[in-house]
């Protein structure tokens, strides 16, 4: 068979081409890399995608892949080919990459992004090249070493405290991500015709968008077994095959499927996702709230989760910002997903906000007894708490200069039919217990925010006139 | 028509390594092991004896090496050892075509009002302005937001996100689509950073783009999810393995957050680097007034990208340099680049003019700073606040100017000093030697420094020293 045309007319990367290195591979004589890559550079030749391949070197013996094929070439950290493999084809889903690693490799260090990239399923080509033990590095055990067998790192024999050999094919044949899998052999003509085959099939899987294939390949290494190259082939058949039984784990008949647009760059598209708008909001403020403070006013908004304080702090800072000012909203969570702590601190500033935290607020809306008991000590000299008098029952001790709000936002919002408004009923509150804003700049902020949901405005703006009525009344 | 005439196996000895594969595939028994040593390899040849050959193919098939076994040129190379070896293999190693930029493109935006939006959020909003579609990740509180965003936006513009099995993933897959020549970009957060670390490694040993928004969270270990400035060293000077540096952007609003990520990709691809963008979690999860650029980007197809078309087929993306002199110059040439980057270095300087007293302060720390400046010139105190936008190349020719005049220095930070170190080392590889004996104002552990906290450190020692 002539040498294929993706492989290198010399191999400039190999020292250069030193000497013989220009036409000689760096594998050791019985080696079996050499007919696995002389098999892929076929199935490339065949296909005729030299030009759309990527091919990956790994790390480990044939980290050199790349010394010979004629096709583009990204090496990978060790164990990492098969996702450095998913980023070239998800960059050009167009292009052919084949991910071709060791043992150690790919059932070893990265075992992880094996499974993961197996089950993601995305068509790329995968050839595992296992001779049962670690090349590179000198001989050492390797995850498909068999039991037994010694190494320089099992030198009594693989045993129980190694654990048994990866069964790799079976394994990712397990998934249901791949489409392919198959394990070959290279110990005699015949077995080299169905690797080839299989290793053919695998890359025209790929090319036709069918899915994920998966090629390994029982390799000889008889440098670390300490063989001659012909005994290893028998060792291969004799000891390997049992333990790793050649043949199609998988084959699934899988239509085309891969399929993927070029990505889109309009500005208008992006800007709709980002749900920006070249509408001026209306503005309402005849100036910044300096009955409140000269240049930041600081609240904090606190609850369990699901009190909504966390909306109705965004809808506070929204506000700000369409007026023109400044602010700023940091939420924190407790670790609970649902039910803990919420709360939120915002900053409404003339210009900038320059401390984001509020630690000491002017303002606290407060949702729940424990909220109140945690932050109203916090609240400065003068400010306001308003509260949902609803479930607090008992107050903390705080400074008399404080204004108390009782506000019932859970009984009104009940009253209204829907608890979760409760948080409106609380601007409303607000608005009118501190006059932070115009009322129709919360109105606004608020409609605006529902703008995909018209139908829940007026039951907000309900709330939120609630919210100012209940104030109005413990004024009166 | 006469039968095509299969060709029987010549063999150059200096390329057979004597594996014997195709002794046994010859059914004629015309291959045999050798008994010499050949003494340009060491190794010991087979012979052939082509007398009973019926040129069936299969010991050129069995051949692994690419120059091994192979057909006799239409029967005529027998004397081989004559011809010329360029005649054989020809002179050009491949015909590839030398590999060319395909150009990006700048494309108009509409002017819009500002949005409202959190500090991760404007991050990639800004990556999708800078033509980044390909995201790789994996959820870590307080970075996740960005990852989430990203899975919701970037299907709609064809674009890629995949959550990754793990960092180690997350980072290599960008390794793949930097080396395709696209930019790319992940959000993490100090754990899952230092997992990442390997590769940021490869990719600047390989000399590949790509985007760390990594929105620093309490440490050493798990510690906790609230913001510290944990990752300063490790991003400024423990970039992996070997001799990595990135530049390193820490910005100190959700403006900045979108601002930024714009300029590191700019960066990254100016440098063919990666670039690290440092936040903390304040700044993260932090909603803010963001107001979008006029322009995005279209990215091309840079020359040294391995796209997997016939225009890159040429390239290669790799940190091997087997050569100690190759990889001694390879190192030689990084540092040059790391020495060009030193012009990106930026700050922001303010009230700094007349200050006696400076800050510096970085991040989220870096606006708490700003107020003690305000209530301390309020004070009559004549303060400034420098901020090293760039934290790596640190801005140091613009802190030499701020420091004029400058009585004391506070560097005010949530970190054990890791600024602190950053603002030592760059005065002095910079020859200065001359500055007031720093102080600080420190908080771990999820705490960022208050403005009283500064105001104290400033006032209280005024006081006793007055």
């Amino acid at each position: 068979m002539s040498k294929a045309s993706v492989i290198y007319d010399k191999f400039e990367r190999h020292s250069h081409a030193q000497g013989l290195k220009g036409h000689a591979t760096h594998y050791c004589p019985g080696c079996g890399h050499g007919l696995a890559h002389k098999f892929l550079a076929e199935a490339i030749d065949e296909l005729g995608i030299q030009d759309r391949t990527v091919a990956i070197s790994p790390v480990g013996c044939s980290v050199f892949l790349y010394y010979y094929f004629d096709v583009g070439n990204s090496q990978a950290a060790h164990g990492r080919a098969p996702v450095v493999a998913l980023g070239h084809k998800f960059a050009n889903p167009e292009a052919v990459v084949i991910s071709y690693q060791g043992d150690g490799d790919l059932a070893s260090i990265g075992l992880a992004e094996t499974i993961a990239t197996a089950q993601l399923g995305a068509p790329i080509t995968v050839i595992f090249v296992n001779n049962a033990i670690y090349g590179m590095t000198g001989g050492q055990m390797a995850p498909t070493t068999l039991m037994g067998q010694t190494s320089t790192t099992s030198p009594a024999g693989r045993n129980e405290y190694n654990g048994q050999p990866m069964k790799m094919a079976e394994l990712i044949a397990g998934l249901d991500g791949p489409i392919y899998v198959e394990r070959v052999a290279l110990f005699d003509a015949k077995q080299r015709i169905k690797a080839k085959k299989a290793i053919r099939k695998a890359i025209k899987n790929q090319v036709e968008g069918r899915g994920y294939s998966f090629i390994e390949v029982l390799a000889e290494c008889p440098t670390h077994l300490k063989m001659s190259p012909e005994e290893t082939e028998s060792w291969v058949k004799d000891f390997m095959e049992p333990v790793y039984p050649l043949g199609v784990k998988k084959d699934l008949a899988t239509e085309p499927w891969f399929k993927r647009n070029p990505p889109s760059f309009k500005g208008e598209k992006i800007l709709s996702l980002c749900g920006a708008t070249s509408e001026h909001p209306e503005r309402f403020c005849q100036g910044f709230p300096t009955h409140l403070a000269l240049n930041d006013v600081s609240l904090k908004l606190a609850g369990s989760g699901g009190d909504g304080a966390q909306t109705a702090a965004m809808l506070i800072a929204r506000a700000a910002i369409n007026e023109g000012f400044d602010a700023t909203c940091i939420p924190s969570y407790g670790p609970e997903s649902r039910g803990g702590t919420s709360y939120a601190d915002v900053h409404v500033a003339e210009e900038e906000v320059l401390n984001p935290g509020s630690h000491d607020p002017q303002i606290l809306l407060a949702f729940n007894a424990p909220s109140l008991a945690k932050f109203g000590p916090s609240v400065r000299k003068g400010g306001y708490i308003i509260y949902d008098s609803s479930v607090v029952n008992e107050l903390p001790e705080l400074d008399p200069s404080i204004k108390l709000i009782p506000v019932p936002f859970t009984g009104i919002a009940t009253d209204l039919g829907k608890a979760v408004v409760k948080n409106i009923v609380a601007l409303g509150a607000l608005q009118a217990a501190t006059n932070l804003f115009p009322k129709e700049t919360m109105l606004s902020a608020i409609r605006i925010a529902l703008k995909d949901k018209c139908a829940l405005i007026p039951l907000n703006e309900e709330a939120f006139a609630w919210g100012i009525k209940a104030v109005e009344a413990l004024n009166t | 028509m006469a039968l095509k005439e299969r060709p029987k196996p010549f063999l150059l000895p200096e390329y057979c390594k004597g594996c014997s594969r195709c002794i046994d595939a010859c059914a004629k028994d015309c291959i045999h092991l050798g008994d010499q040593i050949n003494p340009l390899t060491g190794l010991i040849p087979v012979e052939l004896d082509l007398t009973n050959c019926n040129a069936c193919g299969l010991c050129m098939d069995a051949c692994p090496e690419p120059y091994g076994l192979r057909p006799a040129h239409e029967g005529q190379i027998l004397d081989f050892e004559l011809e010329d070896p360029a005649k054989l293999y020809g002179v050009k190693p491949s015909d590839a075509p030398e590999p060319v930029d395909v150009p990006g493109e700048t494309l108009p935006l509409p002017r819009t009002e500002p949005l409202v939006i959190k500090g991760t959020y404007a991050s990639a909003i800004g990556a999708i302005l800078a033509g980044c579609r390909h995201v790789y990740g994996y959820p870590i509180t307080p970075s996740t937001e960005g990852a989430e965003l990203m899975a919701k936006f970037l299907p709609k513009l064809d674009g890629t996100f995949i959550q990754a099995v793990s960092e180690v993933a997350a980072v290599n897959m960008m390794y793949g689509t930097a080396g395709a020549g696209l930019p790319t970009m992940t959000f993490t957060s100090s754990p899952g950073f230092s997992l990442m670390l390997e590769g940021v490694s490869y990719m600047i040993g390989a000399e590949l783009p790509g985007v760390f928004v990594d929105i620093m969270r309490g440490g050493p270990g798990l510690g906790n999810i609230a913001p510290e400035q944990s990752d300063i060293k490790l991003a400024c000077h423990g970039l992996g393995h070997g001799n990595t540096q990135a530049i390193v952007l820490a910005p100190a609003t959700p403006q900045e957050m979108l601002d930024l990520t714009i300029l590191a990709f700019e960066l990254s691809f100016k440098y063919r680097n990666p670039v690290v963008m440092l936040g903390d979690g304040y700044l993260g999860q932090m909603t803010g007034k963001v107001q979008l650029p006029e322009t995005l980007t279209k990215p091309g197809i840079p020359r040294w990208a391995v796209y997997g078309d016939a225009d890159h087929r040429k390239n290669l993306i790799s940190s091997i340099f087997l050569t100690e002199t190759d990889l001694e110059a390879h190192n030689v040439h990084l540092n040059a680049k790391y020495d060009a980057m030193k012009v990106e270095a930026r700050s922001e300087s303010y009230l700094c003019d007349d200050a006696e007293v400076l800050l510096i302060a970085c991040n989220t720390p870096a606006r708490t700073a700003k107020g003690a400046v305000q209530e301390l010139r309020h004070h009559g105190i004549k303060a400034g606040l420098f901020r090293p936008i760039t934290l790596w190349p640190f801005p140091v020719e613009d802190l030499k100017l701020a420091l004029q005049g400058v009585e004391r220095v506070i560097v005010v930070e949530a970190s054990a000093g890791q600024l602190e170190d950053e603002v030592r080392l760059a005065l002095s590889r910079a020859g200065v030697r001359d500055y007031p004996e720093m102080e600080s104002v420190r908080r771990m552990g999820g705490i960022l420094p208050q403005q009283d906290e500064i105001m104290a450190q400033v006032l209280g020692q005024k006081e006793v020293r007055a």
